[in-house]
């Protein structure tokens, strides 16, 4: 027995510190390009003049840049790219499919849909009153979603869902247009929104969205033993001891949840869901005590980088983060798809 | 008509059920009867939604003064009739025909209704294209269409490249479509963002797809671009039964399948854009029409005449709701063909037994 317990902890050592170590790569590679974000812009600021200004304060301008419109939009990449991350981790989880993603699903165009409804008719423009209606919206589209693809012979396959996705995204987008259109006034304020853009939120937004992100993380890590479970199949899983349909519940919510603060605070941004999972798998494997975690330090380092990418290709204007996230992700889902084990 | 049932009842020769033979003089066809019934009634139909269009607006004229003004007579309604409401039928038929033939060809050769333009990013493609050359201020209704096809052929090839890998899968064909449908959206959004205000409205409006302000300039483009294409469609329709039998057979009876299925989707794809250049990507029309027209012929193949047709009718009865549902307030044709469209595609993923055969 001593023997036992004293072996198996010193098997698994060199994984774990393999892990570990790829942890502080990923902690490194996020700190980069926090720094990154916060340096380049319109106004190139030295990273030690980054550093000094968040340290020491300072009234010189690029201190106020920096601690002004800089450390806000940063701090959103940051929320939402992990949050973006973490639902689309826990959807391929729960679907057990690997094109999961919050933007092909259509879940991010049901929140938006129902924000721009929320702005139009209900008046609110306040974050905090319309991010429940995010909620909502993210919520009646993703049950519409894997109800469409689970029903009907051979369950819910990848093509299902993305076609179900699809019909679900043109169907909200035709009431987007239809309320766009009657309503004029809303379409300025709205197209700089709807493309998934970090710009331009001020630190309130931070505020209001944490607590919200918090619980939705809470909800994915407290299923992750059970996705490991459901990695197996349905029937392992429930032969495991697992109860499968409380861990799809729990688990969906919490990726609703996480979608629903990813688009209330930036608008639908497609593709972080679906690629950062896998880069995350790959590195750490398979555990999903490991890959939440994993997800949750490269989904901002995605986003982040997408905006800074964006602020620099067109110099004086900048491309919003979501453009540069799905250029990014196409060839991620078409290296996904054509290999053989998803077109099946 | 009265000569197909001469011809059934004498029913004497080897034949296809449900199929008649045509003759005049020398030459005799071989017709389906229910396809060319509905056809008929296709095109009542449509006669009496067009004379139903130019009679309703803002103001109402009269069935009768709306006939004596397309008889050439005088009438007092003429200049509303004539000039505002005339071209935009013209266009809304011709871009609904457009979109029918387009989606019956690319679903035959694809075997799967949901491969249609709107879908795997055709559409989606002429409008990057179109919406990109706005922005940079080309508004030159002499040179968008042209664009129009030049993005939505460059979606086209970029797709099929992307799909190959070592035959051209179904599934794998339609996840990479709707992959670069949400790329290709992003793209015309950033263009969209980059310009000012006027003309992000106006490539708003045109994305969704509106005919409003739609009269003869795209008219005159659009006209002569179809009949140059009239026999490639002809082709297309005799083509078209050898492409819907199974690969070995096809093979065995000497039709080069490639070539063919290349043309065809060609044609499809040219189609598509040079309506969507007209009245901007109508979604779903491409889809619908060829899957309700082949319901009602019970035809094997995909009806093309019928096709065009139900497209036609489809475009003008959503552009009538389009403009009066919420009038003053016009919405764009292509909000209300996706509310339909999009209900029905969900309907055919439910329905549809495995989404990658056939169906």
């Amino acid at each position: 027995m001593p023997t036992a317990a004293a072996t198996s902890p010193k098997a698994h050592r060199p994984i774990a510190a393999r892990r570990l170590a790829l942890t502080g790569v990923a902690l490194l590679a996020l700190l980069l390009a926090v720094l990154l974000s916060l340096a380049v812009g319109a106004r190139a600021i030295a990273p030690s003049a980054v550093v000094d200004a968040l340290l020491n304060g300072g009234h010189s301008d690029a201190a106020e840049v920096v601690r002004e419109l800089r450390v806000p939009r940063t701090l959103i990449g940051l929320m939402v790219g992990a949050a973006l991350a973490l639902a689309g981790t826990a959807l391929q989880g729960i679907t057990r499919n690997p094109i999961a993603d919050p933007g092909i699903l259509g879940i991010s165009q049901g929140a938006s849909v129902a924000v721009v409804l929320a702005i139009a008719f209900a008046g609110i423009h306040s974050l905090s009153g319309y991010v429940w209606f995010a909620f909502a919206g993210a919520a009646v589209a993703s049950v519409a979603v894997y109800a469409i693809a689970s029903s009907g012979r051979g369950g819910a396959t990848p093509v299902k869902l993305a076609l179900g996705g699809a019909a679900i995204n043109a169907l909200l987008v035709s009431v987007t247009m239809a309320v766009l259109t009657t309503k004029a006034s809303a379409l300025d304020e709205f197209r700089f929104w709807q493309v998934g853009s970090i710009a331009g939120r001020g630190s309130d937004v931070v505020g209001q969205v944490w607590p919200f992100l918090l619980v939705g993380v809470v909800l994915v890590f407290s299923v992750a033993r059970g996705l490991d479970a459901l990695a197996l199949g349905e029937d392992v899983a429930k032969g495991l001891g697992q109860r499968v349909a409380t861990v799809r519940i729990v688990g969906g919510l919490g990726a609703t949840v996480l979608t629903g603060v990813g688009v209330a605070a930036a608008g639908p941004i497609a593709f972080v869901g679906l690629a950062v999972p896998h880069i995350a798998r790959a590195v750490v494997g398979s555990d999903h005590r490991w890959v939440l975690p994993m997800a949750a330090l490269i989904g901002p380092v995605m986003l982040l980088v997408s905006d800074v990418v964006g602020r620099v290709v067109f110099p004086p204007s900048e491309v919003p983060a979501g453009v540069m996230t799905a250029l990014i992700g196409v060839p991620f889902l078409v290296t996904l798809v054509r290999r053989k084990a998803v077109a099946a | 008509m009265s000569t197909l049932a001469d011809s059934s009842a004498k029913g004497s020769r080897v034949r296809p059920a449900g199929y008649g033979v045509l003759r005049t003089g020398p030459a005799a066809f071989l017709v389906h009867r229910r396809a060319v019934g509905m056809g008929a009634a296709l095109l009542v139909l449509l006669a009496a939604a067009s004379v139903l269009y130019l009679c309703v607006g803002e103001s109402f004229v009269s069935p009768g003064n709306v006939l004596k003004v397309l008889l050439g007579g005088t009438s007092p309604d003429e200049l509303v009739v004539e000039e505002l409401r005339l071209p935009r039928l013209v266009v809304a038929l011709l871009v609904g025909l457009a979109f029918g033939v387009a989606g019956a060809l690319v679903q035959t050769v694809a075997r799967n209704p949901l491969a249609s333009p709107d879908v795997i990013g055709i559409s989606q493609g002429a409008s990057a294209l179109t919406v990109a050359a706005m922005t940079l201020g080309v508004t030159s209704y002499s040179v968008l269409p042209y664009l129009s096809v030049a993005g939505g052929i460059l979606a086209a090839a970029l797709v099929y490249l992307f799909a190959w890998r070592g035959g051209l899968h179904a599934t794998r064909f339609v996840l990479i479509g709707i992959g670069f449908a949400i790329a290709l959206r992003s793209v015309t959004t950033l263009f969209m963002t980059k310009g000012d205000y006027l003309v992000a409205q106006q490539a708003q409006i045109w994305m969704t797809g509106s005919l409003n302000g739609r009269g003869w300039p795209e008219a005159e483009v659009l006209g002569p671009l179809l009949l140059v294409l009239v026999p490639a469609i002809a082709w297309a329709a005799r083509a078209q039964r050898n492409v819907s039998l199974d690969d070995d057979t096809a093979t065995a009876l000497g039709v080069r399948l490639g070539r063919v299925r290349l043309g065809l989707v060609g044609l499809g794809v040219v189609l598509a854009s040079v309506a969507t250049a007209a009245a901007g990507p109508v979604d779903f029309v491409a889809l619908l029409a060829p899957q309700i027209a082949r319901r009602m012929t019970r035809t094997a193949q995909i009806p093309l005449v019928s096709s065009a047709l139900m497209g036609a009718l489809i475009v003008v009865l959503a552009d009538l709701l389009a403009r009066r549902l919420f009038s003053p307030t016009e919405l764009p044709v292509g909000v209300l063909t996706a509310a339909v469209g999009a209900p029905y595609l969900i309907w055919l993923i439910i329905r549809s037994r495995t989404v990658g055969g056939s169906s």
